[in-house]
């Protein structure tokens, strides 16, 4: 008994499942359902085709590198029935297995890490860009008038901000100058 | 009672038609196999078989098509099902070997790029020498010189 590979998705085919055509060159392709059978009579490319393992290595969605893959293979060379290499071997399967489980996880878990250092990013931009909703630029106006007036400088403004995954970042405020016009609106008191 | 075609397009059958096996084309990857060297020199020298078009003489490498001169072999060099064929064949054809690494048997390998150029049409002289054939430019030259 041999548990095949189907040709499109790369799924196991099982005894008695799927269909299998023979080029005229002897290249056995194996089919696991007609779905994939019938995307082959098509001749779509299995790259290029969400559903299957080889569209999915090919995009990085899953490891394909690792020395785990190399226990798993078509060996071409018959072995002579042994009691003892069958049950170390049928051990040594488990833990492989279990091994490469672990490390395809943990490839897919460090590819979406990258996706929420950009949202993190992005959340960051936003309230950069729409700090005037929290907080007025007008706020602190006179305070400041009065100081430039004394020191004739104004120090950059910081907000720390806190996510919900507990992060501190500390932003720049963006320094709000008012036009000349606007000061004289707001303020009586300003020297002319 | 015959009745006229409602579809004259060429190729616009039945699907199940396309797909019979006897309406098969070589795979791409097939085509692959046929651009090493060895094999290609064959493709490209066939002995003179009077069942196929063009007594098999004038042979496309990549599209796996027997055309009946060298003008139409040119013609369809200039096409754009060729120079689609030539996009296809740049990165290399998935076959059952891929299909095995993708399902976990070893390592996947990704499948590399490479430039490919339409055959060239070259003819053999007399002494061995190969001609490479110009562009018509020339030819229309002479007709000029001819004229005045």
């Amino acid at each position: 008994m041999r548990i095949e590979t189907c040709y499109f998705c790369s799924s196991r085919i099982y005894p008695g499942h799927g269909i299998q055509f023979v080029r005229n060159d002897c290249k056995i392709f194996r089919f696991c359902r007609s779905k994939c059978h019938a995307a082959f009579k098509k001749k779509k490319n299995p790259r290029k085709t969400k559903w299957t393992k080889a569209y999915r290595k090919t995009a990085g969605k899953e490891l394909a590198i690792d020395p785990s893959f190399e226990f798993e293979k078509r060996r071409h060379a018959p072995v002579k029935y042994n009691r003892e290499l069958w049950t170390k071997t049928i051990e040594a399967m488990k833990k492989v297995e279990e091994i490469r489980q672990r490390r395809a996880n943990n490839y897919i878990m460090q590819r979406l890490r990258k996706g929420r250092e950009v949202e993190w990013q992005r959340d960051v931009r936003e309230v950069q860009r729409d700090i005037s909703l929290i907080r007025s630029p007008a706020a602190g106006l006179k305070q400041r008038q009065a100081l430039e007036a004394t020191e004739m400088e104004v120090e950059p403004e910081t907000i720390e901000v806190v996510d919900s995954k507990g992060r501190k970042q500390i932003i720049e405020a963006p320094v709000m100058v008012p036009a000349t016009a606007e000061m004289i609106e707001d303020g009586g008191e300003v020297d002319l | 009672m015959t009745y006229k075609r409602k579809k004259y397009h060429h190729g616009d059958t039945h699907l199940k038609k396309r797909w019979r096996v006897r309406n098969r084309k070589k795979d791409l990857d097939q085509i692959d196999g046929d651009l090493k060297e060895e094999k290609a020199e064959i493709l490209l020298n066939q002995e003179v078989d009077l069942d196929l078009p063009g007594a098999a003489q004038h042979y496309c490498l990549h599209c796996a098509r027997y055309f009946i001169d060298e003008q139409a072999l040119k013609e369809h060099f200039k096409t754009k099902v060729h120079k689609r064929r030539l996009k296809a064949l740049e990165l290399e054809p998935y076959t059952i070997e891929e299909s095995e690494r993708a399902a976990g048997f070893g390592n996947f390998k990704l499948p590399s790029k490479r430039k490919i150029v339409t055959q060239n049409t070259q003819i053999v002289d007399k002494d061995g020498d190969v001609i490479i054939e110009e562009d018509t430019v020339p030819k229309k030259k002479k007709i000029d010189e001819n004229a005045t």
